[in-house]
């Protein structure tokens, strides 16, 4: 117990004090996360929202299919990326194999279909009439499609915010495609899963305590606007 | 003009056939009062005339023949408003939802006159502020109908605008029903209430077994002010 203690003293110390190396890592984890989420976000709505208002042939193997994705293992999506991009796969001519880029890749295919599945259960759960509305008062298919994701943006916020907090906390794909190189691809998760192996668990706090901060700033966040939503007016 | 006409329209759920060859055409000032039981197939019609609803046999015409579904879809949605049973309103307030029909208007320096023209036409100059989800059902009716008539249709089709509505309310939304009659818009209403449409329709038919037929005709049809064509049954 005594341990612990001693362990997050030191842990509140690093981060207080501004320790470069921590900082550092807590920056690519940021950067390679919100970059993986920014280039998913919009194709995911799209799909999401064609799956739910669009018929055709297919879409409930498609929906299937992105609900089964949801439940793949991190470390799953990590081998999957690491066969396409190691020497002798088919992107192996492009070198990003333990790169930023590489875990960029991974995080996007991890967060797009649970952003799909969120995303289409949103739509599904929005009333059909607002879609209706905007399209008899003269709206364009794309203003309608902006209407009713406005209509439902707490639904898609949630669902971006679990994106982001599924990408940022997994170790799996991070580690088999950055490599956990000091100072380029060590990240969050990856840091920690290191430090703790070395039996150095002040910095392993530290990061967790970022992760924990960053979690309830978002939910927070979240909340503060669902009420804001509700009590205007 | 005229600005809505359709033949031998056939509309399908599965096993249940709710449309089987029923013709309609609408004028432009007239009103036509669509009666049938629960299920008959009226809002199903309705939503065809907006072109909300795709019919697997049939066809539009506009003016300009016959036409393939997917301009007569966007034909039918340029010149026409749907009303749902319970209008919808989005997420913010009267005054951003009356907003909300002026958006593809490039005239930005009337939108502000004309919503308050709306606001006022309407009776919602009070609550133009209040947040629309929180109205109740008749002030959202005024509200959709307000932000239907600054879209400058043609034609309304409204789905049983009077109901759940109290008896105050019902007459609002009828007094706002005649002046839009009276500016020369075609109403098509599909309700089951037929005592408070029968000084403003000019015509009333039955939807049953899928088909339209006329009913009696109410005196206003008789002065010709309106011409609604009854309606022809096609051969199926």
């Amino acid at each position: 117990m005594e341990h612990l203690f001693s362990a997050t003293q030191t842990a509140l110390g690093l981060l207080v004090s501004g320790n470069a190396e921590l900082w550092a890592i807590i920056g690519i984890s940021f950067r390679v996360s919100t970059t993986a989420i920014l280039i998913a976000v919009l194709p995911a709505v799209l799909t999401a929202f064609v799956l739910s208002y669009a018929r055709f042939t297919g879409r409930r193997l498609l929906i299937s299919l992105f609900n089964t994705l949801l439940s793949i293992p991190a470390v799953v999506i990590g081998l999957s990326c690491y066969v396409l991009l190691s020497r002798q796969g088919p992107l192996g001519d492009l070198h990003l194999l333990f790169t930023q880029t590489a875990m960029v890749i991974g995080q996007v295919a991890l967060c797009f279909p649970m952003l799909v599945a969120m995303g289409h259960s949103t739509f599904q759960a929005a009333d059909k009439r607002a879609w209706e509305t905007a399209r008899t008062l003269g709206a364009s298919p794309l203003y309608a499609l902006l209407t009713v994701m406005h209509e439902v943006r707490f639904g898609l916020i949630a669902a971006l915010l679990a994106g982001f907090g599924r990408i940022i906390a997994e170790v799996g794909a991070s580690m088999m495609l950055g490599g956990n190189i000091l100072h380029y691809t060590r990240n969050i998760p990856t840091a920690i899963a290191l430090e703790t192996s070395k039996g150095e668990f002040a910095q392993g706090i530290a990061l967790g305590m970022v992760l924990l901060v960053m979690a309830f700033v978002l939910n927070s966040s979240l909340h503060y606007f669902q009420g804001k939503g509700q009590i205007v007016g | 003009m005229q600005p809505l006409s359709l033949h031998d329209i056939h509309k399908t759920f599965g096993a249940r056939r709710v449309l089987q060859g029923a013709t309609l055409e609408l004028n432009t000032g007239t009103c036509c009062l669509l009666t049938g039981a629960n299920g008959a197939g009226k809002s199903t019609l309705l939503r065809i005339c907006a072109g909300l609803e795709k019919p697997e046999a049939g066809y539009v015409d506009l003016g300009a023949g016959r036409i393939r579904w997917k301009r007569a879809r966007r034909d039918l949605q340029r010149q026409s408003v749907y009303l749902h049973q319970q209008p919808y309103m989005f997420d913010s307030s009267v005054r951003q939802n009356l907003a909300y029909a002026l958006h593809r208007h490039t005239d930005k320096a009337t939108h502000q006159t004309r919503i308050d023209m709306a606001l006022d036409w309407a009776g919602l100059t009070p609550i133009a502020h209040t947040w629309a989800k929180q109205l109740s059902g008749g002030e959202r009716q005024r509200v959709a109908l307000a932000r239907a008539w600054l879209r400058s249709p043609n034609i309304m089709l409204l789905d049983e605008p009077t109901n759940n509505l109290d008896e105050e309310a019902k007459q609002r939304t009828l007094a706002l029903l005649m002046s839009l009659k009276a500016q020369g818009i075609g109403l098509l209403i599909a309700s089951h209430e037929n005592n408070y449409f029968h000084r403003l329709a000019d015509e009333t038919l039955e939807l049953a077994n899928g088909q339209l037929t006329p009913r009696t005709a109410t005196p206003h049809s008789i002065g010709n002010i309106v011409k609604l064509t009854s309606i022809r049954q096609a051969t199926l």
